[in-house]
Protein backbone atom coordinates (compact mmCIF):
# COMPACT_ATOMS: atom_id res chain seq x y z
CA UNK A 1 0.00 0.00 0.00
CA UNK A 2 1.15 3.55 -0.72
CA UNK A 3 2.25 5.82 2.07
CA UNK A 4 -0.31 8.31 3.35
CA UNK A 5 1.37 11.37 1.72
CA UNK A 6 1.35 9.55 -1.63
CA UNK A 7 -2.31 8.71 -1.14
CA UNK A 8 -3.08 12.37 -0.41
CA UNK A 9 -1.26 13.37 -3.62
CA UNK A 10 -3.35 10.96 -5.68
CA UNK A 11 -6.62 12.05 -4.02
CA UNK A 12 -5.81 15.72 -4.67
CA UNK A 13 -5.00 14.91 -8.29
CA UNK A 14 -8.42 13.26 -8.58
CA UNK A 15 -10.34 16.07 -6.85
CA UNK A 16 -12.89 17.08 -9.46
CA UNK A 17 -15.59 19.54 -8.33
CA UNK A 18 -18.67 17.90 -6.83
CA UNK A 19 -22.16 19.18 -6.04
CA UNK A 20 -23.21 18.72 -2.40
CA UNK A 21 -26.30 16.53 -2.08
CA UNK A 22 -29.64 18.29 -1.77
CA UNK A 23 -31.34 18.12 1.66
CA UNK A 24 -32.99 14.74 2.48
CA UNK A 25 -36.52 16.20 2.35
CA UNK A 26 -35.95 17.53 -1.14
CA UNK A 27 -34.51 14.19 -2.30
CA UNK A 28 -37.43 12.29 -0.74
CA UNK A 29 -39.91 14.48 -2.59
CA UNK A 30 -38.02 13.87 -5.84
CA UNK A 31 -38.16 10.12 -5.32
CA UNK A 32 -41.86 10.26 -4.42
CA UNK A 33 -42.50 12.22 -7.60
CA UNK A 34 -40.81 9.42 -9.55
CA UNK A 35 -43.01 6.90 -7.69
CA UNK A 36 -46.12 8.96 -8.46
CA UNK A 37 -45.14 9.12 -12.11
CA UNK A 38 -44.73 5.33 -12.29
CA UNK A 39 -48.06 4.75 -10.56
CA UNK A 40 -49.74 7.13 -12.99
CA UNK A 41 -48.29 5.25 -15.96
CA UNK A 42 -49.44 1.96 -14.46
CA UNK A 43 -52.91 3.41 -13.88
CA UNK A 44 -53.12 4.48 -17.52
CA UNK A 45 -51.82 1.19 -18.94
CA UNK A 46 -53.32 -1.29 -16.50
CA UNK A 47 -56.38 0.54 -15.22
CA UNK A 48 -57.70 0.64 -11.68
CA UNK A 49 -59.24 -2.44 -10.16
CA UNK A 50 -62.93 -2.92 -11.10
CA UNK A 51 -64.21 -2.39 -7.56
CA UNK A 52 -62.18 0.76 -6.90
CA UNK A 53 -65.32 2.82 -6.11
CA UNK A 54 -66.39 0.37 -3.41
CA UNK A 55 -62.87 0.15 -2.04
CA UNK A 56 -62.51 3.91 -1.74
CA UNK A 57 -65.56 3.93 0.53
CA UNK A 58 -64.09 1.19 2.75
CA UNK A 59 -62.27 2.71 5.77
CA UNK A 60 -60.07 -0.37 6.13
CA UNK A 61 -58.89 -0.15 2.52
CA UNK A 62 -58.24 3.57 2.88
CA UNK A 63 -56.33 2.99 6.11
CA UNK A 64 -54.14 0.34 4.49
CA UNK A 65 -53.52 2.51 1.43
CA UNK A 66 -52.66 5.53 3.56
CA UNK A 67 -50.41 3.31 5.68
CA UNK A 68 -48.48 1.99 2.68
CA UNK A 69 -48.10 5.44 1.11
CA UNK A 70 -47.00 6.93 4.41
CA UNK A 71 -44.56 4.06 4.89
CA UNK A 72 -43.12 4.70 1.44
CA UNK A 73 -42.66 8.42 2.12
CA UNK A 74 -41.25 8.02 5.62
CA UNK A 75 -39.00 5.09 4.71
CA UNK A 76 -37.71 7.07 1.73
CA UNK A 77 -37.02 10.02 4.03
CA UNK A 78 -35.28 7.72 6.50
CA UNK A 79 -33.14 6.21 3.73
CA UNK A 80 -32.00 9.60 2.45
CA UNK A 81 -31.30 10.85 5.97
CA UNK A 82 -29.40 7.88 7.42
CA UNK A 83 -27.36 7.69 4.23
CA UNK A 84 -25.63 10.91 5.33
CA UNK A 85 -22.66 10.07 7.58
CA UNK A 86 -23.28 12.71 10.25
CA UNK A 87 -27.00 12.04 10.82
CA UNK A 88 -28.35 9.90 13.64
CA UNK A 89 -29.10 6.26 12.94
CA UNK A 90 -32.34 6.75 14.92
CA UNK A 91 -33.90 8.13 11.74
CA UNK A 92 -34.33 4.50 10.66
CA UNK A 93 -37.24 4.31 13.13
CA UNK A 94 -39.17 7.05 11.33
CA UNK A 95 -41.40 4.77 9.19
CA UNK A 96 -42.32 2.40 12.04
CA UNK A 97 -45.73 3.95 12.98
CA UNK A 98 -46.88 4.00 9.35
CA UNK A 99 -45.50 0.50 8.86
CA UNK A 100 -47.51 -0.73 11.84
CA UNK A 101 -50.68 0.81 10.38
CA UNK A 102 -50.03 -0.75 7.00
CA UNK A 103 -49.21 -4.19 8.38
CA UNK A 104 -52.25 -4.18 10.66
CA UNK A 105 -54.63 -3.44 7.79
CA UNK A 106 -53.06 -6.08 5.56
CA UNK A 107 -53.31 -8.70 8.27
CA UNK A 108 -57.04 -8.08 8.84
CA UNK A 109 -57.88 -8.03 5.14
CA UNK A 110 -56.04 -11.29 4.64
CA UNK A 111 -57.91 -13.00 7.45
CA UNK A 112 -61.36 -12.13 6.16
CA UNK A 113 -60.53 -12.82 2.52
CA UNK A 114 -58.92 -16.13 3.34
CA UNK A 115 -62.04 -17.34 5.05
CA UNK A 116 -64.29 -16.07 2.26
CA UNK A 117 -62.35 -17.23 -0.75
CA UNK A 118 -60.45 -20.24 0.50
CA UNK A 119 -57.27 -21.82 -0.91
CA UNK A 120 -59.05 -23.04 -4.07
CA UNK A 121 -59.70 -19.45 -5.11
CA UNK A 122 -56.07 -18.75 -5.80
CA UNK A 123 -55.46 -18.61 -9.53
CA UNK A 124 -52.12 -18.79 -11.31
CA UNK A 125 -53.16 -16.05 -13.68
CA UNK A 126 -53.84 -13.68 -10.81
CA UNK A 127 -50.45 -14.51 -9.34
CA UNK A 128 -48.68 -13.71 -12.59
CA UNK A 129 -50.50 -10.37 -12.89
CA UNK A 130 -49.71 -9.61 -9.30
CA UNK A 131 -46.04 -10.43 -9.72
CA UNK A 132 -45.71 -8.39 -12.90
CA UNK A 133 -47.23 -5.41 -11.08
CA UNK A 134 -44.70 -5.78 -8.27
CA UNK A 135 -41.84 -5.91 -10.77
CA UNK A 136 -43.13 -3.04 -12.91
CA UNK A 137 -43.35 -0.84 -9.84
CA UNK A 138 -40.27 -1.99 -7.98
CA UNK A 139 -37.59 -2.15 -10.65
CA UNK A 140 -37.66 1.52 -11.76
CA UNK A 141 -37.94 2.66 -8.16
CA UNK A 142 -34.99 0.47 -7.20
CA UNK A 143 -32.93 1.92 -10.01
CA UNK A 144 -33.82 5.45 -8.87
CA UNK A 145 -32.88 4.58 -5.27
CA UNK A 146 -29.57 3.03 -6.34
CA UNK A 147 -28.61 6.09 -8.32
CA UNK A 148 -29.67 8.53 -5.60
CA UNK A 149 -27.96 6.54 -2.83
CA UNK A 150 -24.91 5.37 -4.75
CA UNK A 151 -22.51 6.89 -2.20
CA UNK A 152 -23.83 4.50 0.47
CA UNK A 153 -21.66 1.73 -1.00
CA UNK A 154 -18.61 3.52 0.39
CA UNK A 155 -20.21 3.82 3.83
CA UNK A 156 -21.09 0.12 3.97
CA UNK A 157 -24.17 0.91 6.05
CA UNK A 158 -27.11 -1.53 5.87
CA UNK A 159 -29.54 0.93 7.54
CA UNK A 160 -30.00 3.00 4.39
CA UNK A 161 -30.44 -0.16 2.31
CA UNK A 162 -33.16 -1.52 4.59
CA UNK A 163 -35.05 1.79 4.65
CA UNK A 164 -34.79 2.13 0.87
CA UNK A 165 -36.06 -1.41 0.38
CA UNK A 166 -39.00 -0.78 2.66
CA UNK A 167 -39.87 2.36 0.72
CA UNK A 168 -39.86 0.49 -2.61
CA UNK A 169 -41.90 -2.39 -1.18
CA UNK A 170 -44.46 0.03 0.24
CA UNK A 171 -44.96 1.71 -3.13
CA UNK A 172 -45.30 -1.71 -4.76
CA UNK A 173 -47.94 -2.67 -2.19
CA UNK A 174 -49.80 0.58 -2.84
CA UNK A 175 -49.79 -0.23 -6.56
CA UNK A 176 -51.21 -3.69 -5.83
CA UNK A 177 -53.96 -2.18 -3.70
CA UNK A 178 -54.96 0.26 -6.44
CA UNK A 179 -54.65 -1.89 -9.55
CA UNK A 180 -55.14 -5.48 -8.49
CA UNK A 181 -58.43 -7.31 -8.00
CA UNK A 182 -59.28 -8.09 -4.41
CA UNK A 183 -60.48 -11.58 -5.47
CA UNK A 184 -56.87 -12.77 -5.30
CA UNK A 185 -56.38 -11.57 -1.77
CA UNK A 186 -54.27 -14.57 -0.79
CA UNK A 187 -51.88 -13.86 -3.64
CA UNK A 188 -51.85 -10.17 -2.78
CA UNK A 189 -50.88 -11.06 0.75
CA UNK A 190 -48.23 -13.56 -0.33
CA UNK A 191 -46.67 -11.15 -2.78
CA UNK A 192 -46.87 -8.24 -0.38
CA UNK A 193 -44.99 -10.09 2.28
CA UNK A 194 -42.94 -12.19 -0.13
CA UNK A 195 -41.81 -9.27 -2.23
CA UNK A 196 -41.04 -7.23 0.88
CA UNK A 197 -39.03 -10.07 2.40
CA UNK A 198 -37.17 -10.79 -0.84
CA UNK A 199 -36.45 -7.11 -1.44
CA UNK A 200 -35.28 -6.57 2.14
CA UNK A 201 -33.08 -9.67 1.99
CA UNK A 202 -31.74 -8.81 -1.44
CA UNK A 203 -31.15 -5.22 -0.41
CA UNK A 204 -29.37 -6.19 2.79
CA UNK A 205 -27.19 -8.89 1.29
CA UNK A 206 -26.37 -7.50 -2.13
CA UNK A 207 -26.74 -3.75 -1.63
CA UNK A 208 -23.04 -3.05 -1.55
CA UNK A 209 -22.34 -5.14 -4.63
CA UNK A 210 -25.24 -3.74 -6.64
CA UNK A 211 -24.46 -0.21 -5.54
CA UNK A 212 -20.83 -0.58 -6.58
CA UNK A 213 -22.00 -1.33 -10.15
CA UNK A 214 -23.68 2.05 -10.43
CA UNK A 215 -20.89 3.76 -8.54
CA UNK A 216 -17.58 3.08 -10.27
CA UNK A 217 -14.56 4.33 -8.36
CA UNK B 1 -21.83 14.20 -9.99
CA UNK B 2 -21.68 17.63 -11.46
CA UNK B 3 -18.77 19.86 -12.21
CA UNK B 4 -20.57 22.99 -11.14
CA UNK B 5 -19.20 24.86 -8.13
CA UNK B 6 -21.21 25.09 -4.96
CA UNK B 7 -22.98 27.34 -2.48
CA UNK B 8 -20.70 27.30 0.53
CA UNK B 9 -20.53 30.94 1.55
CA UNK B 10 -23.80 31.80 3.33
CA UNK B 11 -23.97 28.55 5.17
CA UNK B 12 -20.45 28.80 6.55
CA UNK B 13 -21.30 31.94 8.44
CA UNK B 14 -23.85 29.90 10.38
CA UNK B 15 -21.14 27.56 11.60
CA UNK B 16 -18.97 30.51 12.51
CA UNK B 17 -21.69 32.21 14.52
CA UNK B 18 -22.51 29.10 16.48
CA UNK B 19 -19.00 27.99 17.20
CA UNK B 20 -17.16 31.23 17.96
CA UNK B 21 -19.51 32.01 20.80
CA UNK B 22 -17.90 29.25 22.87
CA UNK B 23 -16.54 30.73 26.08
CA UNK B 24 -13.40 28.69 26.64
CA UNK B 25 -10.24 29.08 24.63
CA UNK B 26 -9.98 25.35 23.92
CA UNK B 27 -13.52 25.30 22.62
CA UNK B 28 -12.73 28.40 20.62
CA UNK B 29 -9.69 26.62 19.16
CA UNK B 30 -11.77 23.59 18.21
CA UNK B 31 -14.42 25.86 16.74
CA UNK B 32 -11.81 27.72 14.70
CA UNK B 33 -10.35 24.45 13.48
CA UNK B 34 -13.82 23.13 12.64
CA UNK B 35 -14.59 26.34 10.77
CA UNK B 36 -11.30 26.15 8.86
CA UNK B 37 -12.02 22.57 7.90
CA UNK B 38 -15.57 23.47 6.87
CA UNK B 39 -14.26 26.25 4.63
CA UNK B 40 -11.57 24.00 3.16
CA UNK B 41 -14.09 21.23 2.45
CA UNK B 42 -16.51 23.66 0.83
CA UNK B 43 -13.66 24.95 -1.34
CA UNK B 44 -12.62 21.38 -2.13
CA UNK B 45 -16.16 20.58 -3.23
CA UNK B 46 -15.93 23.44 -5.67
CA UNK B 47 -12.64 22.06 -7.06
CA UNK B 48 -9.95 23.97 -5.11
CA UNK B 49 -7.15 21.39 -4.99
CA UNK B 50 -4.82 23.32 -2.69
CA UNK B 51 -7.56 23.76 -0.09
CA UNK B 52 -8.29 20.06 -0.42
CA UNK B 53 -4.63 19.13 0.04
CA UNK B 54 -4.38 21.35 3.12
CA UNK B 55 -7.52 19.78 4.56
CA UNK B 56 -6.36 16.20 4.00
CA UNK B 57 -2.95 16.94 5.52
CA UNK B 58 -4.56 18.57 8.57
CA UNK B 59 -7.13 15.88 9.26
CA UNK B 60 -4.65 13.00 8.87
CA UNK B 61 -3.10 13.25 12.37
CA UNK B 62 -6.58 13.75 13.85
CA UNK B 63 -7.88 10.56 12.20
CA UNK B 64 -4.69 8.76 13.26
CA UNK B 65 -5.25 9.73 16.89
CA UNK B 66 -8.83 8.39 16.72
CA UNK B 67 -7.64 5.14 15.14
CA UNK B 68 -4.73 4.55 17.52
CA UNK B 69 -7.02 5.08 20.51
CA UNK B 70 -9.30 2.28 19.33
CA UNK B 71 -6.91 -0.14 17.64
CA UNK B 72 -3.68 0.01 19.69
CA UNK B 73 -1.74 -1.07 16.61
CA UNK B 74 0.20 1.41 14.49
CA UNK B 75 0.00 -0.58 11.25
CA UNK B 76 -3.77 -1.17 11.51
CA UNK B 77 -4.27 2.47 12.52
CA UNK B 78 -2.42 3.66 9.41
CA UNK B 79 -4.62 1.40 7.26
CA UNK B 80 -7.67 3.01 8.88
CA UNK B 81 -6.25 6.49 8.23
CA UNK B 82 -5.84 5.69 4.54
CA UNK B 83 -9.25 4.03 4.25
CA UNK B 84 -10.87 7.03 5.95
CA UNK B 85 -9.13 9.44 3.56
CA UNK B 86 -10.39 7.34 0.64
CA UNK B 87 -13.93 7.43 2.07
CA UNK B 88 -13.75 11.19 2.64
CA UNK B 89 -12.77 11.54 -1.00
CA UNK B 90 -15.47 9.17 -2.28
CA UNK B 91 -18.36 10.73 -0.34
CA UNK B 92 -17.24 14.35 -0.15
CA UNK B 93 -20.49 15.37 -1.84
CA UNK B 94 -22.39 14.22 1.27
CA UNK B 95 -20.84 16.98 3.39
CA UNK B 96 -23.26 19.84 3.90
CA UNK B 97 -21.28 23.11 4.36
CA UNK B 98 -24.04 24.44 6.64
CA UNK B 99 -23.13 21.82 9.24
CA UNK B 100 -19.93 21.38 11.29
CA UNK B 101 -17.21 19.34 9.64
CA UNK B 102 -16.00 17.49 12.77
CA UNK B 103 -18.99 15.15 13.32
CA UNK B 104 -19.06 14.28 9.62
CA UNK B 105 -15.38 13.33 9.67
CA UNK B 106 -15.62 11.44 12.97
CA UNK B 107 -18.62 9.45 11.69
CA UNK B 108 -16.63 8.34 8.64
CA UNK B 109 -13.54 7.52 10.72
CA UNK B 110 -15.63 5.53 13.21
CA UNK B 111 -17.11 3.40 10.42
CA UNK B 112 -13.66 2.55 9.12
CA UNK B 113 -12.46 1.82 12.67
CA UNK B 114 -15.40 -0.54 13.20
CA UNK B 115 -14.55 -2.25 9.90
CA UNK B 116 -10.96 -2.69 11.09
CA UNK B 117 -12.07 -4.07 14.46
CA UNK B 118 -14.38 -6.57 12.74
CA UNK B 119 -11.61 -7.55 10.35
CA UNK B 120 -9.25 -7.93 13.28
CA UNK B 121 -11.81 -10.07 15.10
CA UNK B 122 -12.19 -12.39 12.13
CA UNK B 123 -8.45 -12.73 11.63
CA UNK B 124 -7.84 -13.13 15.35
CA UNK B 125 -10.32 -16.01 15.52
CA UNK B 126 -8.35 -18.03 12.95
CA UNK B 127 -4.76 -16.83 13.01
CA UNK B 128 -2.05 -16.20 15.57
CA UNK B 129 0.53 -13.69 14.43
CA UNK B 130 4.08 -14.86 15.05
CA UNK B 131 5.81 -11.98 16.74
CA UNK B 132 9.07 -11.42 18.54
CA UNK B 133 7.55 -11.86 21.99
CA UNK B 134 6.64 -15.45 21.15
CA UNK B 135 10.36 -16.26 21.20
CA UNK B 136 12.05 -16.82 24.53
CA UNK B 137 14.57 -14.03 24.16
CA UNK B 138 15.08 -11.30 21.64
CA UNK B 139 18.72 -12.32 20.68
CA UNK B 140 18.39 -15.08 18.10
CA UNK B 141 21.21 -17.25 19.47
CA UNK B 142 19.42 -17.57 22.81
CA UNK B 143 16.43 -19.27 21.16
CA UNK B 144 18.29 -21.97 19.25
CA UNK B 145 19.85 -24.19 21.89
CA UNK B 146 20.73 -27.01 19.48
CA UNK B 147 22.43 -24.64 17.10
CA UNK B 148 24.36 -23.10 19.98
CA UNK B 149 25.52 -26.55 21.16
CA UNK B 150 26.63 -27.45 17.62
CA UNK B 151 28.47 -24.15 17.39
CA UNK B 152 30.37 -24.86 20.59
CA UNK B 153 31.37 -28.34 19.30
CA UNK B 154 32.68 -26.94 16.03
CA UNK B 155 34.55 -24.20 17.88
CA UNK B 156 36.22 -26.80 20.15
CA UNK B 157 37.22 -28.91 17.12
CA UNK B 158 38.68 -25.88 15.34
CA UNK B 159 40.77 -25.09 18.43
CA UNK B 160 42.37 -28.51 18.12
CA UNK B 161 43.62 -27.85 14.57
CA UNK B 162 47.23 -26.78 13.83
CA UNK B 163 47.63 -22.96 13.92
CA UNK B 164 47.88 -22.46 10.12
CA UNK B 165 44.78 -24.53 9.39
CA UNK B 166 42.88 -22.97 12.32
CA UNK B 167 43.62 -19.48 11.01
CA UNK B 168 42.54 -20.44 7.47
CA UNK B 169 39.24 -21.92 8.70
CA UNK B 170 38.57 -18.90 10.93
CA UNK B 171 39.08 -16.41 8.13
CA UNK B 172 37.51 -18.30 5.20
CA UNK B 173 34.66 -20.22 6.85
CA UNK B 174 33.77 -18.47 10.10
CA UNK B 175 34.39 -14.86 9.08
CA UNK B 176 33.49 -15.60 5.44
CA UNK B 177 36.40 -13.63 3.96
CA UNK B 178 37.32 -14.06 0.31
CA UNK B 179 40.62 -15.78 -0.53
CA UNK B 180 42.15 -12.43 -1.54
CA UNK B 181 41.09 -10.74 1.71
CA UNK B 182 42.38 -13.62 3.80
CA UNK B 183 45.65 -13.61 1.84
CA UNK B 184 46.12 -9.88 2.45
CA UNK B 185 45.24 -10.19 6.15
CA UNK B 186 47.44 -13.19 6.91
CA UNK B 187 50.29 -12.52 4.45
CA UNK B 188 49.90 -16.08 3.15
CA UNK B 189 49.53 -16.93 -0.54
CA UNK B 190 46.15 -17.88 -1.93
CA UNK B 191 47.41 -21.35 -2.90
CA UNK B 192 48.69 -21.96 0.64
CA UNK B 193 45.36 -20.86 2.10
CA UNK B 194 43.49 -23.27 -0.20
CA UNK B 195 45.74 -26.13 0.87
CA UNK B 196 45.43 -25.22 4.57
CA UNK B 197 41.63 -25.01 4.28
CA UNK B 198 41.40 -28.35 2.46
CA UNK B 199 43.54 -30.05 5.13
CA UNK B 200 41.60 -28.39 7.94
CA UNK B 201 38.29 -29.66 6.54
CA UNK B 202 39.69 -33.19 6.28
CA UNK B 203 40.94 -33.00 9.87
CA UNK B 204 37.63 -31.65 11.15
CA UNK B 205 35.74 -34.43 9.36
CA UNK B 206 38.00 -36.98 11.01
CA UNK B 207 37.55 -35.38 14.42
CA UNK B 208 33.73 -35.47 14.14
CA UNK B 209 33.71 -39.03 12.80
CA UNK B 210 35.92 -40.08 15.62
CA UNK B 211 33.82 -38.39 18.30
CA UNK B 212 30.49 -39.61 16.72
CA UNK B 213 29.13 -36.10 16.22
CA UNK B 214 27.24 -35.28 13.07
CA UNK B 215 29.15 -33.63 10.28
Amino acid sequence: MNTTPHLIDSLVADAAPVRPLRPPLERTLTWMLIAGFILTLLGISHGFRPDIDTCLRDPLFLTGLAGSFATAALAGGAAFTVSLPDRSRAWILLPLPALALWMASIGYQCLTDWIRVGPGGVQLGEAATCFSLVLLTSIPLWVAMLVMLRHVAFLRDPAAAIAATLAVAAVAASALSLFHNVGASAMVLIWNFGATAVLVLFGSVFWNRVSSWVNPR
Amino acid sequence: MSSRPQRPAPALSLVADNETSAPHSEQRGNADRNLDWSICMALAQSGDREAYRGLLIEITPYIRSLAVRQLHNRADAEDVVQETLLTVHAVRQTYDPTRPFGPWLVALANRRIVDALRRGGRIGARETPFEEEHETFVPLAANYHDAAADGRTVQAAVERLPPGQREAIRMLKLEEMSLQEASRTSGTSVAALKVATHRAMKNLRKLFEHSGKPK
